[in-house]
């Protein structure tokens, strides 16, 4: 018998632990640790974490609404019905709380029905400033997170100032090591196919996050020396939603892409969230926000999301553009026709792939993605 | 098929005077320069009390995408936003304007070009984007006035929030026009903003007579004035007029439709290119929509008037779309009974998902609690692409036979 190598076997760890069901994640939790779900990069992990969480981030996942038909319309994004689905089914009964953050209207009224079915776990609201330009939106933004850090203490256990820093530093070395994997994606490119990057990212919302560290820092250590050759696939850059389902990336493999980058809200945006280790730990987790992160369904000037995410571009040495988003998303779909006309006027090719359920439509976006990394050889 | 003329109902007298006015407020719309103003666009929930009261003159792309949608112009206006990519899912609202801003089109020609913008997303989020978009096309300064979403109960750290930014409107405002903020004039303008405000809440309430004088079809007309004009004297004088004829009729016992068989509440924004042909489907069925969530969102809370920045930053931040589920079903079941409603109809908007988005658990809700039937119908406020009024009208024949049989 073959053993597998180190290698493989890392990424066949955490492959797994990506394409998990949320049953299977209620079967893996350490024993310590209480799960609590969230949506968005806007609610710090770290406070979570700290007061003795797990915090699992909820994604969009391939599954047949039926339940939700009878609280949502047809016209809201799938991410949100999915959400819904899970949660009216029952597979998300393992969590002991939910935390939503404000966002956008879609999430707003998820939180709603959400409260509405009185299921047993706790669940907190944490507002969001929508201005993320402003002193005043940071006081306010500052009470919000003490809100949630008392909420989590009376539900979870105390967050010491210690546990806090510690949770910061640990999350702020996680980021460290995918921002260098994305690094040896570009240096080393025939390592790891596009959905193998997304399950290394993927893994990391749904276990535990010391044994996640340990694992990415092994993963970069073994990494080999001697870039794997192979055919030079176009050079891509990724943005839009929390689109880390490996097949999106997949159907870019096989199509001749390589994602050299992404702004995605579940991938490369979430590494501009390092928070700074000599404040205070509160005001620190405040601070991130109001840098250079930016979601569509926040401010910090008209031209913010123009200016930040071409400069990611240029650095990443892309080629073209794909945005990836969810129907119905109006933040992004707003945005979508002046990024277009800036990115194109410098020189960048775009292309807009709608998506829905991710088992669907496959093989018509294949087609218009051959396309254009054809028109960019 | 509707056997009844449209002379069932009777039309209100005053509707002259609101076009004259209505008339004068676009024409200087139009022309702020004959009136030396400077123009401001701002949402439907923003604060325009410090507008005027800077002598601003404030315009409404939400206004002018209902009176696109009403006059059947906005699906073309639609279309020249989406040969520009903006997606046929985002709000209809926003496209009509962008449309229009693009190509000079629409019921008003070219729109008057905004010297800065003002936002309000106490609203939506959506006006977020929309009025971003603006600025960069425009190339001129946004205020957004940041109101976050009330779930539960308004807290003291969001008035605060929302206090300071009011105070930092008015810098911004200073800065616009180069002129100092008059406390004096401000007092004034909130003065007749209160008394106009007042004036609406009692209209609307009028109607919980029987029968019902002023139906919902006729607040969704002349409601304009007190999103347009809310803080000038124009308001307060209109609605002077309009509450005296309408007192008249509740005297007279007259109702706005001859007819008024079945009382109904309405959810959301009107269908704007339809309002006559749904008014007409239910007028021939003895059905008159007495009450609606939408237009009574401007009875906001009063200005106080010992200390109008922290009251308008109250009000403002807890308008009725900025408020959770929770609240919306009090609110409905609040309407059900002052209005002695018989059932309700919900307009599934796809432009709005933040009035949209709850309603079936909203709808629930509602029944549960007044033991009153509700009914959604899909449509959009001003694209009329995707509704289909056949079965629209199929909808209600069969929601009115089952109203007439409880």
């Amino acid at each position: 018998m073959i053993s597998e190598n180190p290698f493989s076997h890392i990424l066949n760890e955490l492959g797994e632990t990506a394409s998990w069901s949320y049953q299977e994640i209620a079967a893996h939790l350490p024993p310590d640790r209480t799960p609590v779900g969230y949506f968005c990069p806007f609610v710090p992990e770290e406070l979570l974490q700290a007061a003795g969480a797990i915090p699992i981030r909820l994604m969009d996942t391939p599954v047949k609404i039926s339940h939700a038909q009878a609280h949502l319309p047809a016209y809201c994004c799938h991410f949100v019905k999915s959400s819904l689905e899970h949660y009216l089914r029952g597979d998300l009964d393992f969590l002991q709380g939910i935390i939503f953050s404000q966002s956008c209207d879609s999430m707003k009224g998820l939180a709603d029905t959400w409260t509405l079915q009185g299921r047993r776990a706790f669940q907190f609201n944490l507002m969001v400033p929508a201005r993320l330009d402003s002193l005043l939106a940071r006081d306010y933004f500052l009470t919000e997170l003490k809100r949630l850090k008392n909420e989590l203490e009376a539900k979870l256990g105390d967050i010491s100032p210690q546990s806090l820093l510690e949770a910061i530093r640990l999350f702020n070395r996680i980021r460290e090591r995918l921002r260098e994997l994305y690094a040896r994606m570009r240096s080393d490119p025939f390592r790891l196919s596009g959905a193998e990057l997304a399950q290394v990212v993927q893994a990391g919302y749904r276990m535990d996050r010391a044994r996640y560290l340990e694992t990415l820092t092994r993963l970069l250590e073994i990494w080999p020396e001697q870039p794997l050759s192979g055919h030079p696939g176009v050079p891509l850059f990724l943005t839009g939603n929390m689109a880390h389902f490996p097949g999106w990336f997949s159907l870019i493999d096989e199509a001749g892409g390589r994602i050299v980058q992404d702004d995605l809200c579940s991938g490369g945006r979430t590494l501009r969230l390092m928070v700074r280790e000599d404040l205070d730990p509160l005001e620190a987790l405040v601070d991130r926000y109001f840098t250079t992160y930016l979601c569509p369904t926040k401010v910090q000037g008209p031209f913010a999301h123009q200016e930040i995410l071409a400069k990611e571009i240029r650095e990443s040495g892309a080629k073209g553009v794909i945005f990836l988003f969810f129907k119905f998303c109006e933040p992004y779909y707003f945005d979508y026709p002046d990024l277009k006309k800036f990115l194109e006027a410098q020189g960048l090719p775009t292309l807009l792939l709608e998506i829905e359920d991710p088992s669907q439509s496959r093989e018509q976006l294949k087609i218009r993605l051959q396309a254009f990394v054809e028109m960019l050889s | 098929m509707p056997t009844e003329k449209q002379k069932s109902y009777r039309e209100v007298k005053s509707v002259k005077d609101y076009r004259r006015l209505m008339k004068a407020y676009y024409l200087m719309a139009k022309n702020p320069k004959w009136f030396g103003k400077k123009v401001a666009w701002i949402t439907s929930g923003g604060p325009v009390e410090p507008l005027y009261a800077m002598g601003v003159l404030p315009f409404y792309p939400e206004n002018y995408g209902a009176m696109c949608g009403a006059g059947r112009t906005a699906v073309s206006l639609c279309e020249t936003a989406e040969a520009e990519g903006y997606s046929r899912d985002l709000c209809s609202y926003a496209r009509c304007d962008i449309g229009s801003a693009l190509s000079g089109k629409g019921p008003l020609g070219v729109l008057p070009k905004p010297d800065f913008l003002v936002c309000g997303n106490n609203i939506c989020g959506t006006v977020i984007k929309w009025y971003e978009i603006q600025a960069r096309a425009f190339n001129v300064p946004l205020f957004l006035l940041d109101t976050p979403f009330i779930h539960n109960e308004l807290e003291a750290h969001t008035v605060t929030y929302v206090r300071r930014q009011m105070e930092e409107y008015i810098t911004f405002l200073e800065k616009m026009v180069k002129r100092p903020f008059s406390e004096k004039r401000f007092l004034k303008v909130s003065a007749w903003s209160l008394e106009a405000v007042g004036l609406w809440k009692e209209i609307l309430e009028l109607s919980r007579n029987r029968p019902a004088p002023f139906a919902a079809f006729d607040a969704f007309i002349h409601m304009a004035p007190i999103v347009t004009l809310r803080g000038t004297r124009w308001a307060v004088w209109y609605y002077k007029k309009l509450k005296k004829e309408l007192e008249a009729r509740v005297r007279n016992n007259e109702g706005a439709f001859v007819r008024e068989e079945f009382r109904l509440i309405w959810d959301n924004i009107p269908i704007w290119y339809d309002i006559r042909n749904l008014s007409k489907m239910l007028s021939c069925r003895g059905a008159v929509l007495v009450a609606d969530t939408y237009t009574s969102a401007w009875t906001l809370r009063p200005v106080d008037l010992q200390n109008p920045l922290e009251s308008l930053a109250r009000s403002y931040a807890s308008v009725h779309l900025n408020l959770g589920l929770e609240h919306k079903i009090d609110k409905m079941v609040g309407l059900i009974k002052d209005y002695q409603a018989d059932g309700f109809i919900m307009h599934s908007n796809r432009s709005c998902k933040t009035y949209s988005l709850n309603q079936f658990d909203l709808k629930k809700k509602v029944s549960e609690r007044t033991g009153r039937p509700g009914l959604i119908i899909e449509a959009d406020h001003t694209d009329s692409r995707s509704y289909v009024p056949d079965q629209v009208e199929k909808q209600i024949e069969t929601f009115i036979e089952m109203i007439n049989k409880k």
